[in-house]
């Protein structure tokens, strides 16, 4: 069973997209910020990230910076999951290395094909 | 008469009195510092209130998140409960017989049972033709008997009529007189043993006789029944079949339900979202408060000019919708968009 991070400091959030990746069929776990994340994936490897953009503590355009720079993150797939819709925005998340935007609020169904069109 | 100034005119006044020298605008208006001493404690509780809603809509969301977590789940153990029961592998998940092999196995025991029926049917048939073939052969056997009964009358009219020739022939017949008597003994015990014979044969005919009404009554019962059961069989079959197929639509139905219960709970997940924005906007207005508190705590002299934040520091609204009520607006991907990069 792949197993997908979502890091969202949003607990409706976490819980709606959580749900949704379960109904699909992934092992979800989660995090509340960019650095919950970086901490959950000590000793951990994840088969895809899902994270928010603006967060407490860490946001989503440093956490990815993060994750990039780790040998077994480097191909990872990870998609964005804001409010944000700005091209500026979206061009940082693609500079920082993320894998795909997606605009908030998720169609489950569009978020699950789209998990599927990431995954390896 | 003066028209008193309002605190937003005064302060608008001020601040363009900041923005020419940046000394503060309330010094020399106590009565302006006043008023702001008053109600700046309430930009804070303004904001209190907000954070408090925004919580409570979110527990609210949370928990409605979890009803529709419970729902999915039953409806997904309910379809595959469905779709196991009418599923022709023959076993369900429990390890018994499904429905659908339950209905093929009694169906062929019915089947064998009518068929070991017909069968003992057509034994008695068979027994009541050899019966029959019996009692013609018996009654042959009393025909012949009757024939031989005949012959041994003659042989006891011969003995007698040799007897008395040879009573005529005097000495010379004498040796012929003791054959014909003989011949009456042996006429008088072929006589007996065709007479037991022949009762055996009346009482041999008398069984069969009535072996045969025994076994015609009970074969032609029994046809009766073996059709009656046949129908009943064929009736029962038909039920079964129509219980079946109506099962089969009705757990069709339900798995269809599923699947459209499916799609209503990702409607309204999308729909429930709602609230992440809602959160957020709150949380943007709730910064647009803070800052615009340190600012007014600026002009009554409890925060030093440099600490205030600057006017760029309102307002970091992340949503379309905010951008356009804050005259942000700029053209961005809409709610819902994927982009692959």
């Amino acid at each position: 069973m792949k197993k997908v991070l979502i890091v969202d400091d949003s607990v409706s959030m976490r819980q709606m997209v959580g749900f949704t990746l379960r109904e699909g069929g992934f092992e979800v776990i989660e995090a509340e910020h960019g650095q919950d994340a970086l901490d959950k994936l000590k000793g951990a490897t994840v088969d895809l990230v899902i994270t928010d953009l603006n967060m407490p503590v860490m946001d989503g355009i440093t956490l990815i910076q993060n994750l990039r720079s780790q040998p077994a993150m480097k191909t990872k797939p990870i998609l964005m999951l804001t409010t944000e819709g700005l091209a500026g925005k979206k061009e940082q998340g693609k500079a920082a290395g993320a894998t795909g935007w997606i605009v908030k609020p998720f169609d489950p169904e569009k978020l699950l094909q789209t998990v599927a069109k990431v995954l390896p | 008469m003066t028209v008193p100034e309002t605190l937003h005119e005064k302060l608008g006044r001020s601040a363009a009195e900041i923005a020419s020298n940046g000394t503060p605008v309330t010094a020399g208006h106590p009565d302006v510092e006043a008023e702001l001493a008053r109600y700046l404690p309430q930009l804070g509780r303004m904001g209190e209130q907000l954070k408090q809603t925004s919580k409570q809509i979110e527990e609210s969301v949370v928990g409605v998140c979890d009803s529709f977590q419970g729902i999915a789940a039953r409806a997904r153990a309910t379809v595959a409960r469905a779709t196991g029961f009418i599923g022709n592998q023959g076993q369900s998940a429990s390890g018994k017989q499904s429905f659908e092999g339950l209905i093929d196995t009694c169906s062929s025991t019915l089947v064998r049972i009518m068929n070991t029926t017909v069968e003992a049917g057509d034994i008695s048939r068979r027994a009541i033709e050899r019966i029959e073939d019996m009692n013609t052969a018996s009654q042959q056997i009393s025909d012949a008997l009757s024939q031989l009964d005949q012959i041994t009358n003659s042989n006891r009219m011969l003995a007698f009529n040799a007897r008395i020739e040879a009573a005529h022939a005097g000495s010379a017949g004498m040796g012929f007189a003791v054959v014909a008597v003989e011949l009456a003994a042996a006429t008088v015990k072929s006589r007996s043993v065709t007479g037991q014979v022949g009762e055996l044969a009346v009482n041999l005919r008398a069984l069969a006789e009535s072996t045969l009404q025994d076994l015609r009554r009970m074969n032609e019962r029994d046809s009766e029944r073996i059709e009656q059961s046949r129908q009943e069989v064929d009736a029962s079959l038909r039920d079964l079949q129509a219980a079946h197929s109506e099962m089969v639509e009705m757990l069709n139905g339900i798995t269809a339900e599923g699947a459209l219960l499916a799609t209503d709970i990702g409607s309204a997940v999308r729909g429930l979202q709602f609230q992440d924005r809602i959160s957020q906007r709150i949380g943007h207005v709730i910064a647009d408060l803070d800052a615009l508190s340190t600012r007014l705590e600026m002009h009554v002299g409890n925060v030093a000019p440099g600490a205030a934040p600057a006017d760029e520091g309102f307002s970091a609204y992340t949503m379309q919708e905010e951008r356009e009520v804050a005259g942000l607006g700029e053209a961005e991907a809409a709610a819902g968009d994927v982009e692959l990069f």
